[in-house]
């Protein structure tokens, strides 16, 4: 209990439960439905893919705006070429093209010394473009041979009535809890966030593990991108558009500091879970659609008031 | 005698070689007409416009048309390119009025200046006197759009081709689109005639997250059996998550029904398969075309239009979307047209 108390997404997880105290009072037999449950799972799944690479970036005190360009690109990139390169070769490049955009952002951010939000916010826009002058406007449908194809039905498709998106979430969380928590690597992550200058006299090779970080981002926005692709091939230019502020959002909310040094995982999840939530609840509850934002404005102030509180009330305790 | 009848000629030759190089100086008469669209290029219905604008120059060899859009698109920076376009002088302009308080004083000042505008794709929507004192508008009625394809889908259920409306659900992708709020009120009054609760839901232009907020709606008010897109590349968004949810929103007497807007591949090729009952063209190339030629009738001859110039909506259902597919590939080409039908 104490080691749940002192985790990084505490915060989140009483936000989840309150979250879900207010929708079990207050719509219940709407909430608590196998119809709602998997559609809340489902997208917070995508979300949770673009929000755990964010709170990775933030965690080294720097911010990732691109990824919801990189999550567009990299679909893009998938449909479009897979006339030519099939499936399994047009799943490889997509993913090859999002982290060769982490990785120039990494480099001008880390050899550059330019700020990371400028970086990206160059980012978001060139990535965006190209999805314009690459597609003309409309992204190519995606074959009947394709979407049948094994590869897409494994990360498109249901396992006991269970989206492919959950099994592939838990997954990839579990490595990099892993990685976050019992390596050199995710101590060397958290110590280039908390103090650059301590961590480098410690031998942490502080620009590689930005590089890293910003590459993972977006090879985790690029994942998202295609998984969302495998499931519903029918899209727009549109991939990923606005979808950074929810991924900062939910990294936020999930317990990441913008000062860095302090996130979690589990904590991106759950925001995305509480973003996600909302969206829905708000809907379901005849709100206009538009309100959302301003609900996950508020929901967004008060976690980072009460995660910077806690984070005091648990540094001064410890 | 020879002599004379060739200095006769020659001055005949010169005198009509000077009446012709007047002739041509007053027909070389330059114009540069620029139409300021929220239609971007990662809109394929942009392809309308700018052939349609091509063909125009065939025509009129003497005027240049440019067509200027951003694919960010929002009213400030649609006024921020509208801004940049007056300041360049223009012979004319073609513009939809997506906010008539944003486009207001600009357009005043270029009109107050002289330069002509056109309104296209969008009017200004008050009444005569209030409204931008523009030349005239020329493109369909967003609101009959909705009206039209509402009673078109209500004398199908009639028919019993369909279920009768019990609650229509109006997806729209932008909340601040005047346009896209007038094909949502055209739909609600032809349907709230038939008793049937009419609700507009803020989706987004995000696949994912459009598919998600219409699910949650879907869920929540199970009541709902049309669903109108306001956008045709929404179409197969909203088919995908009623069918998910097995609604069965495929044409016939049971289920969901889908209706949306647009000449579009996605749209066509929607009404062709049997998921959307129905979609709309508004003259999209005469929305291209027609703009720059009132425009030209203006300058070269004070021609102004005494009222608006509808070109649509005309409704594309089942009996002619081939005929239909045969024209929009003619525009979009085969190559395209097939790339551009995600169903």
């Amino acid at each position: 209990m104490k080691h749940l108390v002192r985790s990084q997404g505490f915060g989140a997880i009483i936000g989840v439960v309150v979250m879900l105290v207010v929708f079990t009072l207050i719509d219940f037999s709407g909430w608590w439905t196998i119809q709602t449950i998997a559609n809340v799972s489902q997208f917070t799944a995508i979300l949770a893919f673009v929000a755990m690479g964010q709170a990775l970036v933030i965690m080294t005190k720097e911010i990732d705006l691109s990824v919801g360009s990189v999550y567009g690109l990299a679909g893009v990139a998938f449909i479009t070429m897979e006339p030519a390169l099939g499936v399994p070769g047009s799943f490889v490049l997509a993913l090859v093209v999002a982290a060769l955009v982490g990785l120039l952002q990494a480099i001008a951010v880390v050899k550059g010394e330019l700020p990371s939000m400028i970086v990206t916010l160059g980012g978001l826009f060139t990535a965006r473009g190209i999805i314009y002058v690459w597609t003309g406007g409309s992204v190519h449908n995606f074959s009947p041979a394709a979407r049948s194809h094994p590869m897409t039905r494994l990360f498109g498709g249901e396992l006991f009535g269970i989206d492919a998106a959950i099994f592939w979430l838990i997954a990839v969380a579990a490595i990099l809890g892993l990685l976050l928590w019992a390596t050199p690597f995710g101590n060397g992550l958290l110590a280039t966030g908390g103090s650059r200058e301590s961590a480098e006299t410690r031998g942490v090779r502080t620009d590689r593990i930005k590089i890293a970080a910003f590459i993972l981002c977006s090879l985790l926005a690029g994942f998202a991108g295609i998984l969302t692709l495998c499931n519903q091939p029918q899209t727009h230019v549109t991939l990923g558009e606005n979808m950074e502020l929810e991924a900062i959002a939910a990294a936020v909310i999930g317990g990441c500091l913008l000062t860095g040094g302090r996130g979690s995982i589990l904590g991106a999840i759950l925001g995305a879970l509480i973003v996600v939530s909302f969206r829905y609840e708000l809907i379901a509850l005849g709100a206009p659609s538009s309100w959302y934002i301003t609900f996950i404005g508020a929901v967004l102030i008060v976690a980072v008031i009460f995660n910077q509180k806690l984070a005091r009330f648990l540094g001064h305790s410890a | 005698m020879n002599f004379k009848k060739t200095v006769l000629l020659s001055a005949l030759l010169a005198a009509t070689a000077l009446g012709g190089a007047a002739n041509a100086q007053d027909g070389e008469k330059q114009y540069r007409f620029v139409m300021v669209s929220h239609i971007g290029s990662n809109d394929p219905n942009m392809g309308w416009l700018t052939k349609s604008m091509e063909e125009f120059e065939k025509k009129y060899p003497n005027v240049k048309t440019e067509y200027i859009s951003t694919n960010n698109y929002s009213v400030q920076e649609h006024v921020r390119l509208l801004e940049q376009a007056i300041s360049t002088q223009p012979d004319g302009i073609a513009v939809p009025i997506v906010s008539s308080d944003a486009f207001e004083a600009p357009l005043r000042k270029a009109i107050e200046a002289g330069i002509p505008v056109v309104a296209f794709n969008i009017p200004d929507g008050r009444p005569d006197g209030e409204r931008i004192p523009y030349l005239t508008y020329v493109g369909g009625d967003e609101y009959l759009t909705g009206k039209k394809l509402g009673e078109y889908a209500l004398e199908k259920a009639e028919a019993g081709e369909i279920p009768k409306p019990t609650r229509v659900v109006c997806a729209s992708h932008d909340s601040a689109h005047q346009g896209l709020k007038a094909r949502c009120n055209g739909m609600k009054e032809a349907m709230e005639k038939a008793g049937a609760k009419v609700d507009e839901l803020f989706i987004g232009a995000e696949p994912a997250t459009a598919r998600n907020a219409l699910q949650a709606f879907l869920q929540a008010n199970p009541d709902t059996n049309y669903i109108f897109t306001v956008a045709g590349w929404s179409s197969p968004w909203a088919w995908g998550v009623a069918n998910d949810t097995k609604l069965d929103p495929d044409v016939d007497d049971k289920g969901v029904t889908v209706l949306t807007v647009d000449e579009g591949p996605v749209s066509i090729e929607g009404v062709r398969a049997g998921h959307v009952l129905a979609t709309n063209s508004q003259g999209f190339w005469l929305q291209g075309y027609a703009p720059m030629e009132w425009l030209y009738w203006n300058k070269e001859f004070g021609y102004a239009p005494q009222s608006n110039i509808l070109t649509g909506p005309v409704i594309i259902n089942k009996d002619n979307a081939d005929k239909w597919a045969e024209l929009v590939r003619g525009v979009f080409g085969d190559k395209a047209y097939d790339e551009q039908n995600t169903w």
